[in-house]
This record gives C-alpha cells, sequence and structure tokens, in this order.
C-alpha cells in the first residue's frame, strides 16, 4: 500500500512537472517540417501517420504531446536506456532542437490512432483486470490510476492504448530491468511475473 | 596456361561473360559502419545481418544514403536555402576479408603439363580483399557509396561497386510519400534496394581460388566495374518501385590506341557494349507485422561489340552480340527480435543472339538461351549465429563454340566435354558474428554438374563434385 501510494504522489508530481514545462504551440512552419520529418523519415518505421504496422516499432498516433517531447528529449540526452532506445533513437534524436521535438510531440498527438488488434481470450481479460484493479497480493497497482480508464493516458503518462503488445512488453521488461529507469514503473513492473505482463499487453493492444 | 586453354577462354570472353568475370563479379562486400556513424543507428537498423537489408536500410538507400544525425557545417541563403552541408567527419570505412579455400580436388598444375602434377591444394587469402569507403552523404540530396579494393587475385587497388545517388522524397496529400532519384552507378542491380538481384545477393562472399562454371548471365556481374550507367527511379509508398535507365562501357585500364588517353574506346579493347544497354526494375514490397515481401522483375539488354586486343585489334564496327535478359527476382523477411528468417531467389533468362560470335566461329549457334535460378533461405538467432542454405542452377542450349571441350593434351577443368553450360549445386553456409561488424563463416559448395556433367564434366577425367570447395572467411569492418 505505501509503494501504491508513492506510485500516486510520484504521479501527480510528474503531472505538475509537466504541465509546467509544456513548450508553446509550434508555428506553421516547424509544423510543416515535422511533418515532413515525421512522414519521409520516422514514419519508415512508426508509420506515415504514426500508426506503425511492426510490433518492435511503438505507434505514436494520438500519443500525448509531453510523454512524447519527454521521451526524444531522454532519447537526445541518452538518459533512456533500453535496447531499441540505443540501437535506434539515441542517433534518430541526436541533433533534434526543442522546437522540433516539440512539433513532432505536436504533429503525432493529432493523429487519429486506427485499431489494432481485436479480440478476446483469457489472456485478454486477465489483463483487464489487472488493468484496473491491479495485484493486489503482489502490491502492483491499478494501472489505469496513471494511465486512466481507458488508457489513453494523461500528459506525460503515455496512452497505451492500441500499443502493440510486442512494445508494451518489451518496456515492462526494461521497466523491470531498469534499463528503461523509470522509478515509478520500476515500482509497478518489478513485481509483475511474465504472465502478468504479457496479459496486460495482449489487453491494451485490443483498446481503442 | 597453356595456349589451348588461353584459345578457349579468348574464345568466350569475345562472347560476353567468361570465368574470369565471373570469378571478377564474385560479390564485394557491402558493410559499412560510417552508415551508422552517420545516422547515429546500430546495424540492425539497416541490416538483418550484414550485407542484407532490413526495410529501414532499403529506405536509407533510396534516399540517397543522406539520412544523418550528426552535427553538420553548414551555409545557407538568405532564403534558407541550403548551400552545404557538411559532417565534421567524412564517413569513411574499411573491410577486410582473410580467407582459407580448399578444394576437394586440387586442379591440374600447368607447371607440369604432360606429368601428373597438380597445384597446391588450399590457398590462403590475406587479405583476399581489402575495401576503403566513402558512404555516406555528400550534400542534403547527394550521398555516395564509393568502395576501392584491394584484392589478392590481381594484386593491384582498383575501383569496386560504386553507386552515386540524387534523391528526394515527397509527401503526398494522403500522408503517403514519393521518393524519387538519380543514380549513377557501375554494376547493374548495385543501385538495387533488394538482396534478391544479382550484385548484393547470396553467397555475399566466395572464393577466388576455386573453379568458376563457365556461363554467366550478363546480368549478373561480367560488366561490373566496367561500365557506366545512370538509372532514374520512384518509390511510392516505400512499396513500389520502378526505375529505368542505360549501361555503357566504361573501361578500366585500357586506352586508345592512337591518343593513348583513356578514350575514346577502339578496336584494341573487347567486349564494348553498343551505344547504350537499357535497364529496367519493377517491383512492389508490402509489409505487416514482422513480415516483408517483395517480388518484382528487372531486366537488361546488352549489344556487345567484340572488339580484339592490343596484340590482337578488331574495329568496333560489324555484327554484334545481343544479350537480353528477364528475371524475376522475390525476397522474404520475418524479422523478429530472436529469430530472423529470410528467403532470397532469382530466376534470370537470358536470350543470345550471337551475331558475330557466330560469324567468327566462337559460337556453334546463331542464337542460344541462358537459364539460371538461385533460391537462399537463412535462418539467424539473435544475429548472432545462423547460415544460409542455397540451391543454384544453371541450364542453357548446348553450344560446343561457347563452351568448348579441350584440345588434345590440354588440362580441361575449365572446359565441357558436352558444350553445355548446365550446373547445379548447393551452398552451405554457417555465420558467427560475435559483434555485428565481425562475421566468421564456413561455407561449402557442392556440384552435382558442372559445365554440362557430372562425371568426366571436362573431358579430362575431372567430375563436377572435384570442384567442391571449402571456403573459410573472417569478414570484418570498421
Amino acid at each position: 500500500m505505501v509503494r501504491f501510494t508513492l506510485c500516486l504522489l510520484g504521479a501527480a508530481a510528474l503531472i505538475a512537472a509537466g504541465s509546467a514545462a509544456r513548450a508553446d504551440e509550434p508555428d506553421a512552419a516547424a509544423r510543416a517540417h515535422a511533418q515532413h520529418i515525421a512522414v519521409t523519415v520516422c514514419g519508415t518505421c512508426h508509420g506515415p501517420n504514426g500508426n506503425s504496422t511492426q510490433p518492435k516499432f511503438p505507434r505514436l498516433a494520438g500519443q500525448n504531446a509531453n510523454y512524447l517531447a519527454a521521451q526524444l528529449k531522454a532519447f537526445r540526452a541518452q538518459t533512456r536506456g533500453d535496447p531499441d532506445a540505443i540501437g535506434y533513437m539515441w542517433g534518430m534524436a541526436s541533433q533534434l532542437d526543442d522546437d522540433a521535438i516539440e512539433a513532432l510531440a505536436a504533429y503525432y498527438a493529432a493523429q487519429k490512432a486506427e485499431p489494432s488488434a481485436s479480440g478476446a481470450s483469457a489472456a485478454i481479460s486477465r489483463g483487464r483486470e489487472i488493468y484496473a484493479k491491479g495485484v493486489a497480493a503482489q502490491g502492483v497497482p491499478a494501472c489505469s490510476s496513471c494511465h486512466g480508464p481507458d488508457a489513453h493516458g494523461l500528459q506525460d503518462f503515455p496512452r497505451l492504448a492500441g500499443q502493440h503488445a510486442q512494445y508494451v512488453l518489451k518496456q515492462l521488461g526494461s521497466f523491470q530491468s531498469n534499463m528503461r529507469n523509470v522509478a515509478i514503473m520500476h515500482g509497478v513492473a518489478q513485481n509483475l511475473n511474465v504472465g502478468d505482463m504479457d496479459a496486460v499487453a495482449a489487453f491494451l493492444e485490443t483498446q481503442p | 596456361m597453356s595456349s589451348m586453354k588461353v584459345n578457349a577462354l579468348a574464345r568466350f570472353l569475345a562472347v560476353a561473360a567468361c570465368t574470369a568475370a565471373a570469378a571478377g563479379a564474385a560479390p564485394a562486400a557491402l558493410a559499412v559502419p560510417s552508415f551508422a556513424r552517420q545516422t547515429g543507428m546500430a546495424c540492425e537498423a539497416c541490416h538483418t545481418v550484414f550485407p542484407e537489408l532490413t526495410h529501414f536500410g532499403r529506405v536509407f538507400k533510396a534516399n540517397g544514403y543522406t539520412l544523418t544525425n550528426l552535427k553538420q557545417v553548414r551555409d545557407v541563403t538568405g532564403k534558407k536555402e541550403e548551400l552545404l552541408e557538411l559532417a565534421q567527419f567524412p564517413p569513411l570505412s574499411i573491410m577486410a576479408q582473410i580467407s582459407y579455400t580448399e578444394m576437394k580436388t586440387p586442379v591440374p598444375d600447368l607447371a607440369a603439363e604432360g606429368a601428373p602434377g597438380v597445384a597446391q591444394n588450399g590457398t590462403a587469402g590475406f587479405p583476399q580483399q581489402l575495401s576503403f569507403f566513402y558512404a555516406g552523404k555528400i550534400a542534403p540530396n547527394f550521398g555516395a557509396y564509393l568502395q576501392l579494393t584491394y584484392a589478392n587475385d590481381t594484386g593491384t587497388i582498383g575501383i569496386d561497386n560504386s553507386d552515386l545517388r540524387f534523391a528526394s522524397a515527397a509527401v503526398l496529400p494522403d500522408n503517403g510519400t514519393l521518393t524519387y532519384g538519380l543514380s549513377v552507378n557501375n554494376n547493374p542491380t548495385v543501385q538495387d534496394l533488394w538482396n534478391s538481384t544479382p550484385a548484393w545477393g547470396f553467397p555475399y562472399a566466395a572464393s577466388n581460388a576455386n573453379v568458376s562454371p563457365l556461363a554467366a548471365t550478363a546480368i549478373s556481374g561480367p560488366y561490373a566495374q566496367n561500365v557506366a550507367g545512370l538509372t532514374a527511379y520512384l518509390y511510392w509508398n516505400e512499396s513500389l518501385y520502378v526505375e529505368a535507365g542505360g549501361y555503357r562501357s566504361a573501361k578500366q585500364g585500357v586506352t586508345n590506341a592512337l591518343t593513348g588517353a583513356a578514350g575514346p574506346l577502339d578496336g584494341t579493347t573487347s567486349n564494348v557494349i553498343q551505344g547504350l544497354a537499357p535497364y529496367w526494375r519493377a517491383a512492389y514490397e508490402y509489409n505487416w507485422s514482422r513480415n516483408s515481401l517483395e517480388v518484382g522483375l528487372y531486366g537488361l539488354d546488352v549489344k556487345v561489340l567484340p572488339g580484339g586486343t592490343p596484340s590482337a585489334p578488331s574495329p568496333l564496327i560489324g555484327p554484334f552480340n545481343q544479350f537480353d535478359d528477364v528475371a524475376e527476382d522475390l525476397e522474404y523477411q520475418f524479422i523478429g527480435d530472436q529469430h530472423l528468417f529470410s528467403v532470397l531467389a532469382t530466376h534470370i533468362h537470358e536470350s543470345m543472339t550471337l551475331n558475330a560470335a557466330f560469324a567468327s566461329g566462337a559460337s556453334a549457334n546463331p542464337s542460344d538461351t541462358l537459364t539460371t535460378s538461385e533460391i537462399a533461405a537463412t535462418y539467424y538467432y539473435r544475429r548472432k549465429i545462423g547460415g544460409t542454405l542455397q540451391y543454384f542452377s544453371t541450364t542453357g542450349t548446348t553450344d560446343t563454340g561457347l563452351y568448348p571441350a579441350p584440345l588434345p593434351g590440354a588440362a580441361g577443368v575449365v572446359t565441357s566435354a558436352n558444350g553445355s553450360p548446365d550446373t547445379r549445386g548447393w551452398i552451405a553456409e554457417l555465420n558467427y558474428l560475435p559483434w555485428l561488424n565481425v562475421k566468421v563463416s564456413a561455407q561449402y559448395t557442392w556440384y552435382g554438374k558442372f559445365n554440362g556433367g557430372g562425371s568426366n564434366y571436362d573431358g579430362v577425367g575431372r567430375n563436377a563434385s572435384d570442384n567442391n570447395t571449402l571456403y573459410l572467411l573472417l569478414w570484418f569492418a570498421y
């Protein structure tokens, strides 16, 4: 319970910090430049509208701009250390300035997230339960308490709805091992077993 | 080399592809860490395992090798037009291949002609090849892949596969993309985006100390580094690719007999392309989940004037030989984090119209056909350890001029007892990559048929399986 409370306190602090740090809206030229980069460069992996079809690369359409900007800055600063961040994004983000980051974040936030997977299974049902209620016996808080009941996230908390299950699974693994060093998520993921991670990831992929 | 063997090769040279050319066209490697330095991305972004490209690698190439994530030295006009973008460090790389080749049965030693002597079996290549690259951006929409290679068979440094590209990409109203560009290159298909075409096809490295079959299609390497081509391409939504252009002879190491200058080419030069040889390509790639599937067509139509040599010149006029190649190709890739699997296949059909060769007696028929088929399946575990199995086959018209029998008393080996080019076999290769830019390989080639036969294929008692070859390779790039 103590861990859960800490998580919520941390979340509140993140939201406050994120709101205060948010930059001005990009101007028209910056938006056009961002669209060109997003479609012709980022789009090769993430899809031109951010609806990537390859599960290795996260879907970015409809993602929260604050979260995206924070991640791009973390790639640029080489502080996000999961394997694909190192192999792909440290280089790609290295020369982005703050204006370009804000414009790219705004571009993806404005894109419509297309439906991802659909279906029903015992694992998805289990994932729905974990997402909504957590796993009390293991001290795992409900994901929805930060990412929202619809998994659309808010500001610094990423949208998870429709995200590739493989990507979510790898991120949970990286939080658990601290390769992606985020204290809140390490706290959440450290007691999740692989089966629970699989279930949550499968559930999230089906969410609109 | 015996005069009989020289004669046989000379006759074949006069038609087009020859063993020497085929050996020279052994795939020179694409594995260029300067691209990784320029983009800041690991090898795995562009390659499954070098040199096989991923979808991202294909798009990087189509965009002219210009994607960069390095600080630039820039100059702009008052209207923000880019005048200069120079990386603070040039995109240079080095690559080496150290190899060891052992054939199942040694070849005869021509120094002991008439005696039972054989050449030493087991050839160490140190290096087999050493290459220097400029590979990367030159200007905002202009990039290069330039390779200079020292090879142990020639003992010299020469130009290797090279590709200069102008490219740009437009965003379409539906957020689709249209990439368009020009390539100036020196080997048909070296500019291609898929590994199912000859220049970057499997085997990615091969021995240059073994015996190669007599027959090779025009598009599969005989003209590599001795032509200059200009092609234009469109790549729509990173799926549909069309390209057209032409190639002209651009000979290395020859001079005009009258002026001593690098040109114009004259009758002291052999195998000169008449005019422009058209090249064309169409392909479609579909990507879903971890998979990609490409199917395509490509072709080259070469008209070749036989010409001559400085000691036996022959004017570049009169009848020519024509090699019209039409090919299909397929590439499938599954790229997971743990398991990677790919299939590469191509089928090349060549129609030969041999007006010059038939008139001179270098071919037995006025027209021939030649068909080659290759299919290779590759598996890797975590990009660390893996292997490839390939089946290859060549079939064609029997022609005792193109694929000649040995003259009495000659050594054979590179001859055909029955005048058939038919060759088939398998290549199995195992690879280990301790790091992503270092590869250790063991490759074995089995021949079921060689130059038309299984046993006594050369007319001097050599069997196809005698040419089976073990090839060990240490291959790295930095």
